[in-house]
């Protein structure tokens, strides 16, 4: 038997906060309702042993609507079944217990064992409000506990409350929430609602103020930023200066790493030996890795902004700002937050989709969430755009990189709107799904909480892409290593021996041979011989051999384009750590002498990693999340079909107009 | 009077819902817009809908459409 204690309570109430300071674990918290999509699990030690913590989503009431409040009842029967020593902590807020406390009431006359945490207590006492825990606690019949999770204030005191006990609380009479019916539910609720208000009304002193200084404060700051003109300009404002700052911001730290990177490769060059040790290791792992690692400034950046807006509480008011402009798309301001967040990633983006209760409109979010521009597409737009679009392009005044950067962000968002246009003419389409959202306070976002937030989505890009990119250029370094052509070898390299005889010493011959036998052992190779094979299918998008292998094998991860694409030109002896990527495209030829990639190419090749759905974990995720492979079979097909068909109208366009 | 009438910033108390769907009735009881409860019209987003309402001591944002539906009394 184990000590099980389940976080429940209303969305936006600290449950995450409160979970990461009994477990030390660092879960995503912020300020807006339904953060949390599905259950947590982490362990605590308590002064009577080990206890098992669960995150549970957020539940509006005792009558579940939407899918993540439903994982939550689902769990609390699925205990009520086994022998685990269950306990219900639910956590209200301070400032609205009149709300918070109907689902710990209902709970407990549903039969489980629940106490209480009143979160925020700091922001109670900041608000004047008085709370008498002993009163609370004997007018709902359970323990009370006052806390602050976000300072850590009587978060020690609930070791009391959450110890294991020698005998565990009965559940065998519990509610079972998978059978039960609305009606009863609604009972429950009503119920609970009166007992709640009764409750609080007795326990809780209010200040002699019509609103609370937070609520007040709020009302303030949402009469500048809902401003029917300041508001969408401040709005506009702070997406382009995101775009901008990725960019601007990131390019000198990113250039320090290139430069140390490059250090490393050409050190462990000169030290090992020539052989295959020194190829896999120069050619193969560190090109591929370092052509990822440049990115961590921008990723950076990325969710430091994300992580901002998130625990501002500006989030929700952007979601109600854009609703009505969605509207006329089929969408509503409820796809703002599942859009938003995947343009750090995709996967958060489809599971926030939970918290959509119409489930058409979920399949929609979902189906339309991966065309958000994520943060594994910005090392593949990096490369492309500072590649090919000249740094004396400066549309007012403006980093023209950056601008070029921003508009692959509104490509995605207006293709997003475009095909939801689309939907709404499908089965799809449903009316007025989402009548209300919570309009949380503002808070000023913890630099503790927001490093945390940053590091650990750093690491997880840097892990995630690390290993996929570790294995990738580790099996591409043998794909393009071997077999050697001998026949086709040989000629050149009684070439190469007689220009290392040569006297006078002439080093731009012998180099000019060397880059020729590396660019024959390529072509020769099993991946030139299959880039050769597919190049067909993908010369009409104006890509070669070299590129169409790099998509391909971006089909796993996006990010992994560049390194395959940096291991390809390492090997082939058309780039070096002291060039780089970048310059290696630039200077990239034919065997007739014109230019290998242009801008037309770059134009086709961020149109098709726009659309295209290169990306296993998020097919897995939208597999889970719909309860079968339909839906991401169908929107992957439709996505590369449609990141081909528009990939070639780029290509031709640019090579009219462009070119 | 409904709340669509009530000019902004003057606080009532809900009285009731009329002609309201179930699923509306129940999101709004569960956000805490009930029979009871203190409401102060805030203001309009910038494309007029939804409506940014004072709900107790939480801000909502509620579609416009609703407001016709929901009964308030004066303080």
């Amino acid at each position: 038997m184990k000590r099980v204690v389940a976080l429940a309570g209303r969305p936006n109430t600290g449950k995450t906060t409160l979970f990461n300071a009994l477990t030390g674990l660092r879960h995503r918290a912020a300020n807006f309702a339904g953060c949390t999509v599905e259950k947590a699990t982490g362990t605590m030690r308590s002064s009577g042993g080990e206890i098992e913590v669960v995150d549970l989503p957020g539940t509006f009431s005792m009558v579940p609507q939407t899918e993540d409040e439903q994982v939550a009842f689902r769990f609390l029967s699925e205990c009520a079944d086994g022998t685990d020593d269950l306990l219900v902590l639910c956590v209200a807020e301070a400032s609205n217990l009149d709300n918070d406390l109907v689902l710990p009431v209902g709970l407990k006359a549903s039969g489980y064992p629940v106490a209480l945490a009143v979160n925020m207590i700091d922001e109670a006492r900041l608000n004047g409000i008085k709370l008498d825990a002993a009163e609370l606690s004997g007018r709902l019949g359970m323990p009370v506990a006052l806390v602050s999770a976000r300072t850590g204030e009587g978060v020690s005191k609930l070791d009391g409350l959450l110890a294991p006990s020698v005998l565990r609380a009965d559940v065998s009479e519990a509610l079972d929430f998978r059978r039960v019916t609305k009606k009863r539910l609604h009972e429950l609720q009503d119920d609970a609602v009166e007992k709640a208000r009764t409750a609080a009304a007795a326990s809780v002193t209010w200040p002699h103020r019509a609103v609370l200084p937070v609520t007040a404060r709020a009302i303030r700051i949402d009469r500048v930023l809902l401003h029917p003109v300041a508001g969408p300009v401040i709005l506009a404002a702070t997406m382009f200066a995101l775009f901008q700052a990725l960019f601007v911001g990131a390019a000198p730290v990113m250039d320090l790493l290139s430069g140390w990177l490059a250090s490393l490769s050409e050190l462990l060059r000169a030290r090992l030996p020539d052989g295959a040790m020194a190829s896999l290791l120069c050619d193969g792992a560190l090109p591929g890795i370092s052509a990822v690692v440049v990115f961590v400034p921008q990723i950076a950046i990325l969710f430091t902004m994300i992580g901002f807006l998130e625990q501002s509480g500006y989030l929700p008011r952007a979601g109600a700002m854009v609703d009505r402009a969605l509207r006329p798309f089929g969408l509503d301001g409820r796809v703002f937050i599942p859009f938003l967040s995947s343009f750090a990633c995709a996967i958060p983006g489809v599971m926030a989709a939970r918290t959509i209760h119409s489930e058409k409109r979920r399949i929609v979010t979902i189906l339309l969430a991966p065309l958000m521009t994520c943060s594994a597409r910005i090392p593949v737009y990096t490369l492309l755009i500072t590649a090919f679009v000249p740094e004396t392009f400066r549309p007012l005044g403006l980093n023209g990189q950056g601008v070029v950067m921003a508009g692959m962000y509104v490509f995605g968002v207006v293709l997003a709107l475009l095909l939801a246009l689309a939907l709404k003419f499908t089965a799809l389409h449903e009316l007025h799904p989402a009548p209300a959202t919570v309009l949380p306070p503002y808070r000023i976002p913890s630099v503790r909480d927001l490093s945390r937030y940053v590091w650990a989505r750093c690491w997880h890009f840097l892990s995630r892409a690390g290993q996929v990119i570790f294995v990738m250029s580790l099996v591409l370094w043998a794909l393009a290593a071997f077999p050697r052509d001998a026949a086709r070898l040989a000629p050149l390299e009684a070439e190469l021996t007689a220009a290392r005889a040569a006297s006078p010493a002439d080093p731009a011959l012998e180099k000019s041979v060397r880059d020729r036998i590396a660019a024959a052992r390529i072509e020769g190779s099993a991946l030139g011989r299959a880039g050769r094979a597919i190049e067909p299918v993908f010369r009409p998008l104006g890509w070669d051999w070299r590129v169409s292998i790099a998509s391909l094998s971006a089909l796993a991860a996006r990010e992994v384009f560049v390194g395959t694409l940096g291991t390809i030109y390492a090997l082939g002896g058309e780039s070096d750590a002291s060039e780089g990527l970048i310059s290696a495209l630039r200077a990239a030829e034919n065997p007739d002498g014109t230019k290998r990639y242009g801008v037309a190419t770059a134009v086709s090749l961020l149109i098709f990693f726009a659309i295209a759905l290169q990306c296993m974990s998020t097919i897995v995720t939208v597999r889970r999340e719909t309860g079968g492979w339909k839906i991401p079979a169908l929107q992957f097909s439709f996505l590369f079909a449609l990141a081909y068909a528009l990939s070639f109208a780029g290509y031709r366009l640019a090579l009219a107009f462009l070119v | 009077m409904t709340l669509e009438a009530l000019p902004f910033d003057v606080p009532v108390r809900v009285t009731g819902y009329a002609a309201l769907s179930v699923f509306d009735k129940d999101r709004l009881a569960g956000l805490g817009m009930r029979p009871g409860v203190s409401v102060v019209k805030i203001l309009k987003t910038p494309l007029q809908d939804p409506v940014e309402c004072l709900v107790g001591t939480q801000l909502l944002a509620i579609e416009a459409r609703l407001l016709p539906h929901i009964r308030v009394e004066a303080v």
